[in-house]
């Protein structure tokens, strides 16, 4: 049964004015498993992912004052992730400076039903190599929209590009995983 | 070529995105080629419910606790305030808040402003040097030697005016009926509309003096802002500071009529006589001199005679220079002095 989503806007008042706790923690369990998800498939290791996304909670719990000024909390609070995950990246990296577009990005489809008959392993398997040689922010565009539900405004601000280039990006991750679907069931 | 187009827009309506138009001709499209269905069917599963994916997420629980014990400090200074914690209602609690924020944006808000007014230019005039400068608003200023003023490039643009001297300097202000013209200095700060006065403010002096010569002006001393004092024409105001105490200092306030003094068949007006070049001073002792001649000719004066601090002279300076100025002197009282590049002694 899907949960509702919390009324975010309630809680960041209550956040904000009343330095509500509670509120705080259903902000955090609406936005945290999002946030780790994300943190995770840019930097692939689950304790820098999770530390991040912890702080990015902190930060929001911080300026907290601010927030009722904040148009989208879901869409500030990945800015804030995907600045810290390449802030993290760029210390340990030797190289330069990383980008967003060099970042080797870990999709993961993680399709739990059982009921999913069509969708076996191996075909999952399938279908992740043939998104691995997608470009990271192609492979960032299918995974925001498909697991995170944001709409293509909110995943073109928090990927710093425009609509529609979030929209030709969906349509060549998707391309690709039709092409395996293609061959493996025979289709036209 | 249809294919690609089916999938293209069946992705634009998985992400939610597509047009009602688009999604009429997706249907089209399906009902001409039945196996997109399969690929509708299949890219439904891989799409899983946001919701059901946040719901998912079997730690939660856990990680939120830990984050409440490693964040204790940051999330509990502010715990105090909840309610149910402590004796205050929670009107009084959203009083607070609303307070806070309140002044919280108050202070943003002054913040922006003071930076707004940021004083970004400043003009110098070193000892022994007056300098006159005209401010892009038409004021025009006469700094008087070792005096700095600080103002905004931008100050014609400004609501108010602002200006900060450190030293003298005499203001022969534009008229601008809704931009008044403020002076802040250490001790004292003027508020003014058009007019020209004069301000000595040295912050190694103990008097802080205005002088007004037409207009009218606003003068508040900054350690008492609500008392505010109006100058008339031809009026000046004096603030001494006493001698004792680093805490309470002991100040006094003094308006007094300018009096022109009649020196040679000439009247000047003491205060204001420096911007012509001219160094008036009125039966005044040598010690009270001193800093006035330092300033004005760039030379440090030390007294190794005690009688020699109270001489009191009367005279007017103009294009002399430190000698020709002390032989003069000498010819009324009797000293000696020894001048050694730019230190003076008088014995």
């Amino acid at each position: 049964m899907p949960k509702p989503s919390p009324d975010l806007t309630n809680l960041i008042c209550d956040i904000a004015l009343y330095n509500s706790e509670n509120a705080y923690e259903k902000l955090f369990k609406y936005l945290f498993p999002a946030l780790y998800r994300f943190c995770y498939c840019l930097l692939k290791s689950r304790e820098q992912a999770e530390e991040i996304a912890n702080d990015v909670m902190i930060t929001l719990w911080k300026n907290r004052i601010k927030l009722p000024e904040i148009q989208n909390i879901k869409v500030y609070s990945f800015v804030i992730a995907r600045n810290l995950c390449l802030n993290a990246i760029n210390k340990t990296s030797k190289k330069e400076l990383v980008f967003l577009e060099d970042i080797d990005v870990q999709l993961v489809l993680d399709t739990l039903d059982p009921e999913q008959l069509l969708i076996n392993d191996e075909l999952k398997k399938k279908l992740e190599q043939a998104t691995h040689a997608l470009p990271s922010r192609c492979k960032l565009v299918f995974k925001l929209i498909k697991e995170d539900g944001l709409s293509y405004k909110e995943t073109a601000t928090i990927l710093n590009i425009s609509t529609k280039t979030v929209d030709a990006h969906l349509v060549t991750a998707v391309k690709k995983l039709t092409a395996v679907l293609k061959v493996e069931f025979n289709l036209m | 070529m249809e294919r690609s187009r089916v999938i293209e827009l069946l992705a634009r309506k998985m992400a939610g995105e597509a047009t009602q138009r688009e999604l009429e001709e997706l249907n089209e499209l399906i009902a001409r080629y039945p196996d997109s269905v399969y690929y509708e069917e299949i890219l439904k599963q891989l799409w899983p419910n946001a919701e059901d994916i946040t719901a998912d997420y079997p730690d939660v629980d856990r990680i939120y606790e830990c984050h409440k014990l490693r964040y204790h400090n940051e999330l509990t200074d502010s715990a105090m305030e909840i309610p149910s914690r402590n004796g205050y209602s929670y009107k009084t609690i959203s009083f607070i808040a609303l307070t806070a924020c309140f002044l919280f944006f108050m202070g943003l808000f002054y913040l922006h402003s003071i930076n707004k007014n940021a004083l970004n230019t400043q003009l110098i005039a070193g000892k022994g040097m007056r300098k006159n400068i005209r401010l892009p608003d038409g004021t025009m200023v006469w700094l008087n030697a070792d005096s700095k003023l600080s103002y905004n490039s931008d100050i014609a643009g400004k609501d108010v005016r602002i200006v900060h001297l450190v030293g003298e300097a005499f203001f022969d202000v534009a008229h601008h009926e809704s931009q008044p013209f403020i002076v802040n200095t250490e001790k004292i700060s003027v508020r003014v509309l058009g007019t020209a006065f004069n301000i000595k403010a040295y912050p190694v002096d103990k008097k802080s003096v205005a002088t007004l010569l037409r207009g009218s002006i606003e003068l508040s001393v900054n350690e008492q802002p609500q008392q505010k004092i109006i100058l008339n024409p031809s009026e000046k105001f004096e603030l001494v500071e006493g001698e004792n105490g680093v805490l309470k200092t002991n100040v006094t306030l003094m308006i007094d009529h300018i009096t022109p003094v009649r020196i040679g068949g000439n009247e000047y007006i003491e205060e204001v006589s420096w911007k012509n070049n001219t160094l008036v001073f009125h039966n005044e002792s040598f010690e009270d001199l001193k800093p006035r001649l330092e300033r004005w000719f760039n030379v440090k004066i030390d007294f190794h005679s005690a009688q020699s601090k109270s001489y009191r002279f009367t005279g007017v300076f103009k294009n002399e220079n430190i000698k020709e100025a002390l032989t003069a002197m000498q010819l009324i009282k009797p000293f000696t002095f020894n001048l050694k590049a730019h230190d003076v002694i008088i014995y």
